[in-house]
Order: structure tokens, then C-alpha cells, then sequence
């Protein structure tokens, strides 16, 4: 009757088991659509920092330049198209960084002039 | 109390407005005393002769270097360009005159009807346009060897950069200005960080130039592009040298030609004047 018992345990749990998992995999799936739509929000919001960095001069050399050897946007849009969006999203955070940083040191030396 | 903050106002005004509205004739005496004082009893010509006037190890290397320069295979280059006639039977004389020793010396220029600051490099090219020809590529290559030929024509002579009374070139000088100024780029640095307050420093095993005397000796042969040219052709334009700076500060660099680097070499060429032209130069 013991035996019985413990099968009996085992099956509701390994039962349980496939439940959770065929849960998770119902929930992985949203969860893909949502890393490509928040890299696709990042990416917008990153280019246009960009853009306004590079309208007052400002922008940094290794954002996009061919002469940079590491070129974060288009690295992140690579790594987004191999469906690394972890990877795309972490360079895209330099991206936005330094094209805010760009802008504001551009504005900040608007009014640059001699120091003697 | 109001008085000691109306006066400290006025004396903060009047200092830091004092530098930005000099005018050009002011600045640029204030760019020569400055030198002058960092390296007292240097000669002002000497300056012209980059790192080399600067530490007398590197100018004996360069000494031996000029007993066979490098760039001479590409100034007789640039000479055969010059003597070269286009398909239309005229060659560049036709744009630049007949003497090539009496080019350089007019660059760059205030050009009233266009607006703009006008290079000896964005002349060649227009020269090309005009009689029907493929215009050069920027920065190196055959526009090189012909800036090269002129500037070699040209030694001795007297930089003369003249900022007429015209606001907008006045604007185009103040717009040079500013940019040479002005910090850029992830490293934080202005070009008068390394040329000014940091010349006769080292960044690295580079010896930092003076400004004053940079654009006496363009176009450049340098050793570093000659180790990455296949054929050992290290000469390029002062706006390829600009490119590579701000690059270097890890800024976007501008394009070469485009109206940022046009007007900073109005203001660069404009802080060497009165020195003389002895282009091409050599450099590491």
C-alpha cells in the first residue's frame, strides 16, 4: 500500500513537473516577442540620441565610425539580427551613454575659447 | 554687497568675453607670447619645425632623415600632375596661373562671394570639375603630391592669411576658433590641449608640436602612413591630419573639405602668420 502511495506521489509530481514546464514554455514565448520589442525601443530611442548628438558635432568616434574598431550600433543591431537582443540591448546602453554624453559636451563647450 | 557682486560680474565678463571677442590680429599675438613665454628663447620660425625644434635627439634623426626625404619621389610626382594637360588640351595653369611658386602662399582665403573658406585642395578639385575632369580623392594620393609640388615651390615665403572685415568671415574664423578650442571626443581633449598647454609634452612616445607652425609644413609625410600605405606613400593633407586627431580622441571625425575643418584651417593658418612655408615636412 506504501509502494502504491509513493508511485502515486511520484506521478503527481513528475505530472506537476511537465505542467510547470509546459507553462514556462507558454510564458517563454511572449517573453522573445518582449526582448524584441524593448531592443527595438532601446534602438530608436539610442539612434535618435545619435542623431541630436551629431547635429551639434558632438558625436564619439567608436558609436559608428568606420575608423572605430568597435562601432556599438551596428554591433548591437548585428548581435539583435543573431537574436542576441541580452547582448544588442548591453550595447546599446553605451550607445545611449555616449550620445548623451556627446551632446552635453558639445553644449558644454559651445562658448570654448583660450585659456591665457 | 551688491556692489562686490556687480564688480565681480563685470571683472568675470570682461575676462572671459576678452578671449572670445578678440579680434584676430589680437589673438594672434597672444598665440605667439604664449609660446614665447613656454619656450623662452626659442625662435619663432623654429616652431615651424614641429617636435623637431623641441627635443634635439629627435631633431638629429630628422635632420638625417631630410638628407634623402621620403617625400620628394611624391613632390616630383606632383609636379608631372601639374605639367600634365587635361583632355581638353588646358592644365592646371589654367586655373592657378603660370607660376606654381606663387600658389600656395594665397591659401587658404576668404572667398566673399560664396560665403565660404576656400582651400588649395578644394581649388584643385574644383580645377579638375571645371575642365571636365575626375576630381581627386581627398586626402591623399594625387591631390597630395600636387599640394605637395606647390607647397615645395612655395618654401620661404611668408604665411599672410588674411580674415577680411566681413562678418561672415569673421563668423567663419570665430566658428575655426571655437573648434580648435572646444573639447571633443570620449578623451575630453581640445586640439589646444595637446598643441597649446601640453606642447613640448609627451602623449605617449609622441612628442606634442606647437600649433603656431603646423600648417607651415603641410601637405605631411609621415612615417606612420607610410607604414600603412603598400607602396610607402606617407603624404597627405593637413584635413587628413585633422581627420586623424579627432579620431584619436575618439570624436567622429568631420569630412575633409566640409565647412568645420575649412574654417579650422582658417584659424590654424591664420595663427602661423608671418612664418615661413616649408612644406612638405616630415614627421613620425
Amino acid at each position: 500500500m506504501k509502494l502504491i502511495m509513493v508511485k502515486a506521489s511520484l506521478l503527481a509530481a513528475s505530472i506537476a513537473l511537465v505542467g510547470c514546464s509546459s507553462t514556462n514554455e507558454t510564458a517563454e514565448a511572449p517573453a522573445a516577442s518582449d526582448s524584441k520589442s524593448q531592443y527595438e525601443a532601446a534602438l530608436a530611442s539610442a539612434e535618435a540620441a545619435v542623431d541630436k548628438a551629431a547635429s551639434v558635432g558632438g558625436e564619439w568616434r567608436d558609436i559608428r565610425h568606420k575608423k572605430s574598431k568597435v562601432k556599438y550600433l551596428p554591433s548591437a543591431k548585428k548581435a539583435a539580427e543573431a537574436g542576441d537582443y541580452d547582448k544588442a540591448m548591453k550595447l546599446l546602453e553605451i550607445v545611449q551613454f555616449q550620445a548623451e554624453a556627446g551632446y552635453q559636451q558639445a553644449m558644454d563647450q559651445k562658448n570654448a575659447g583660450p585659456r591665457f | 554687497m551688491h556692489k562686490y557682486v556687480s564688480i565681480l560680474l563685470a571683472a568675470g565678463l570682461s575676462l572671459g568675453s576678452g578671449s572670445l571677442l578678440a579680434t584676430p590680429a589680437e589673438d594672434l599675438e597672444a598665440f605667439k607670447k604664449y609660446y614665447q613665454q613656454r619656450f623662452p628663447g626659442m625662435h619663432d620660425q623654429d616652431l615651424a619645425n614641429g617636435p623637431y625644434a623641441l627635443d634635439a635627439n629627435k631633431r638629429i634623426q630628422w635632420e638625417a632623415m631630410e638628407e634623402f626625404p621620403p617625400y620628394e619621389q611624391f613632390v616630383d610626382k606632383g609636379e608631372e600632375i601639374w605639367n600634365k594637360p587635361f583632355a581638353n588640351g588646358k592644365s592646371f595653369a589654367s586655373c592657378f596661373g603660370d607660376d606654381p611658386s606663387k600658389v600656395k602662399v594665397k591659401y587658404p582665403h576668404w572667398d566673399s562671394e560664396k560665403a565660404q573658406v576656400v582651400t588649395l585642395e578644394g581649388d584643385i578639385n574644383k580645377c579638375l570639375k571645371e575642365n571636365g575632369e575626375k576630381p581627386f580623392k581627398w586626402g591623399k594620393g594625387p591631390i597630395a603630391y600636387l599640394s605637395g609640388y606647390f607647397a615645395y615651390q612655395a618654401r620661404g615665403q611668408k604665411i599672410n592669411i588674411v580674415i577680411p572685415d566681413d562678418p561672415k568671415a569673421q563668423a567663419a574664423y570665430e566658428a575655426g576658433k571655437k573648434f580648435f578650442y572646444a573639447k571633443r571626443g570620449q578623451l575630453n581633449l581640445a586640439c589646444a590641449d595637446c598643441h597649446v598647454y601640453y606642447s613640448g609634452m609627451f602623449a605617449r612616445g609622441n612628442l606634442l608640436s606647437t600649433a603656431r607652425g603646423q600648417t607651415t609644413h603641410f601637405p605631411v609625410f609621415r612615417a606612420k602612413w607610410e607604414r600603412k600605405s603598400k607602396s610607402g606613400d606617407g603624404l597627405g593633407t593637413l584635413h587628413r591630419r585633422y581627420g586623424g586627431c579627432n579620431s584619436q580622441v575618439r570624436a567622429a571625425p568631420f569630412k575633409a573639405q566640409g565647412e568645420e575643418y575649412r574654417n579650422l584651417e582658417f584659424f590654424h593658418a591664420y595663427m602661423s602668420n608671418g612664418m615661413e612655408i616649408n612644406g612638405p615636412g616630415y614627421r613620425e
